[in-house]
């Protein structure tokens, strides 16, 4: 630049320049938005597809109907499904936090011979693979008249609510000052009271991140259900999906379309309303974990 | 029970920590020291229980069950079977851990990018980075019926070959052929790359400023500042990343939603190019030979724990701050 600026056009010309790099870093954000929605987007919109405008080869719907959900619902067992699913993941959601907050106040606030070495066992957990322990699990809860019901699914969770869990609960309590259980105890509080409404209050974050990770994992689940569900009047959602969608197959599109819009509305809503604090959960977790 | 806590807490929280050495105890102090301990040992009884009845007990049994052929001990049949007769086992084996060699390393740089952008200072951030996070959430069955379905031929109505063939790029196969199911599946992870963005994300919010602004002031560039502060600061995180990708990479079961049984294999995609071991051991489950599966999953937990090891072995560049040296 020969020509010297006036500060008034040094400030202009820095004023656009920022709206430049504005503008550019919206048109980066917005396209990688579409392409991480896009499959989504083509979920949804195909849903609600004719077969025909399928058939065309067209990826958005030029007319719209509601047949891929009616045949959906129509199918004999789908509300069963939907119940056995809500039935496991509401128990979970309780079950998981509570459990897992109960023993975590056990390795972070309360101390005794052996907690350390019985901390590093339930951390040992989280080495062995899943499918490590799934064939005999399979055979223990068969024994026991388990299987086609939610109970190896659910009861499990009352043991612990899962190593990693207790992990981040115990990180958290270190992290909450000690004097107000102090402060507590000396009005008289017993050790139940002392967890229960000093401590577990102030576990709210983790909490949240911990019931909504009961969430997604025991809806979306269709692995561990799989082992478990032989009878097709009591799959949940996902093993219904998993089988009667992808691997029987559905005559039409826009049921499977239908089926996965199903399956992904209420995590997507859970998400969106639990938005801000969730992410901030997820570093929380990430940083501590 | 209750009453004893109440009681003895009380009274032992009040008192400072005690010298370790007591010579003698009354029995009052006795009691209540035992009350302590069978308290602390009662709240962490519930895990204890689960870890020995769904975690120690299954495993062990596992391990016991793979040395068996027809309830019957015969040492190491199971494993001589594994690796003399079964052609799938190193297809099976070498699947996996490619899959997990490059998958994992090929999510942490994509989170790396995403983000960058996620962290540009604009308005409405927030909401960029949680369309960038979504389709983590949207459950695996969910995903694949829609990714099945994007990937398919043109006769199937796939989105992506009918974008490409707009495009004048043909026909690709994508999980219909041999040769390009594998490279399919990890450009898959390009949507879950939101899990690692967010883990690189806090990564970023715990670098303190102080280091970039020194580092400007001595004439650093972007590319510096990257290599000499946000890469270093962050190495527990991407250390962290690396172990649990690597542990759930080689667990991996996502053909099952992709591919499902439209191959030899149920899960084992075209010519069992995404045949992994996870989804072999559930397919041996379903034949009901839950030995030779057991032997499986000890192999597998083997791997495992040799890529565990390895990377802590490994893990002298991981940078903890100053004091840990």
């Amino acid at each position: 630049m020969t020509r010297s600026l006036s500060p008034q056009e040094r400030n202009r010309s820095a004023r656009r320049q920022r709206h430049v790099i504005e503008a550019l870093q919206y048109t980066c954000l917005t396209v990688l938005a579409i392409i991480f929605l896009f499959p989504f987007l083509l979920m949804v919109g195909q849903s609600f597809m004719p077969e025909i405008d399928f058939q065309r080869g067209l990826l958005f719907p030029i007319h719209f109907t509601l047949r891929g959900y009616e045949q959906l619902f129509a199918q004999p067992n789908y509300l069963n499904y939907f119940l056995n699913t809500v039935f496991i993941v509401v128990f979970n959601v309780v079950a998981m936090p509570l459990a897992a907050s109960f023993c975590a106040y056990s390795f972070a606030r309360l101390k005794w011979k052996g907690r350390e070495l019985c901390f590093a066992m339930v951390l040992s957990t989280l080495m062995i693979p899943g499918v490590v322990t799934q064939i005999p699990l399979y055979l223990l809860f068969s024994s026991l008249g388990w299987t086609n019901t939610p109970l190896p699914l659910t009861i499990p969770n009352l043991f612990g609510g899962g190593a990693i869990n207790i992990f981040l609960f115990r990180q958290f309590m270190h992290g909450i000052p000690y004097e107000l259980e102090e402060a507590s105890t000396i009005d008289g509080a017993n050790v139940f009271q002392r967890y229960f409404f000093i401590t577990l209050p102030l576990c709210k974050p983790i909490l949240l991140f911990v019931a909504v990770g009961a969430f997604t994992s025991s809806w979306g689940d269709y692995f561990q259900p799989m082992f478990y569900y032989t009878d097709p009047e009591k799959y949940t959602l996902a093993v219904a999906i998993y089988k009667v969608v992808m691997l029987d197959g559905v005559s039409e599109n826009s049921v499977a379309m239908a089926a996965g819009v199903f399956m992904s509305v209420l995590p997507a809503l859970v998400f969106f309303l639990l938005q801000r604090k969730l992410i901030d959960g997820i570093m929380v977790g990430a940083v501590k974990g | 029970m209750q009453e004893n806590v109440n009681v003895s807490t009380g009274a032992e929280r009040a008192a400072p920590p005690q010298p370790p050495a007591q010579p003698t105890l009354t029995p009052a102090a006795k009691k209540r020291r035992a009350v302590k301990w069978l308290t602390g040992f009662l709240f962490a009884l519930p895990v204890l229980l689960g870890i020995v009845i769904f975690n120690f007990y299954p495993a062990i049994q596992a391990l016991v069950s793979s040395f068996m052929h027809d309830d019957k001990f015969e040492w190491f049949y199971n494993y001589e079977t594994m690796f003399s007769f079964d052609p799938d086992t190193f297809k099976v084996f070498g699947n996996t851990v490619f899959y997990a060699l490059v998958s994992v390393p090929f999510g942490l740089v994509l989170g790396y990018f995403l983000a960058l952008a996620a962290n540009f200072k604009i308005k409405g951030i927030s909401v960029y980075r949680m369309l960038l996070y979504l389709p983590v959430i949207i459950p695996g069955v969910a995903s694949g019926l829609v990714f099945t379905y994007m990937f398919g031929s043109l006769a199937h109505n796939g989105a992506f070959n009918h974008i490409l063939n707009a495009m004048g790029l043909g026909e690709w196969s994508f999980f219909e052929a041999e040769n390009s199911s594998m490279a399919t599946l990890i450009f898959m992870g390009v949507w879950s790359a939101g899990g690692s963005m967010i883990i690189w994300l806090s990564a970023f919010k715990n670098i303190p400023s102080v280091l970039y602004e020194a580092a400007k002031l001595d004439g650093a560039n972007a590319l510096q500042c990257l290599t000499h502060i946000t890469i270093p600061m962050s190495t527990p995180l991407i250390f962290y990343n690396l172990v649990t990708g690597f542990i759930a990479a080689l667990q991996c079961t996502t053909p099952l939603v992709v591919v499902g049984g439209r191959f030899d294999h149920m899960g084992g995609g075209a010519g069992d190019s995404l045949y992994f071991i996870s989804v072999k051991i559930l397919n041996e489950f379903n034949y009901g030979l839950y030995e030779y599966a057991s032997a499986l999953a000890f192999v597998l937990f083997a791997v495992v724990g040799l890529f565990t090891l390895v990377l802590f072995k490994t893990s002298r560049w991981v940078y903890y701050g100053e004091d840990k040296e």
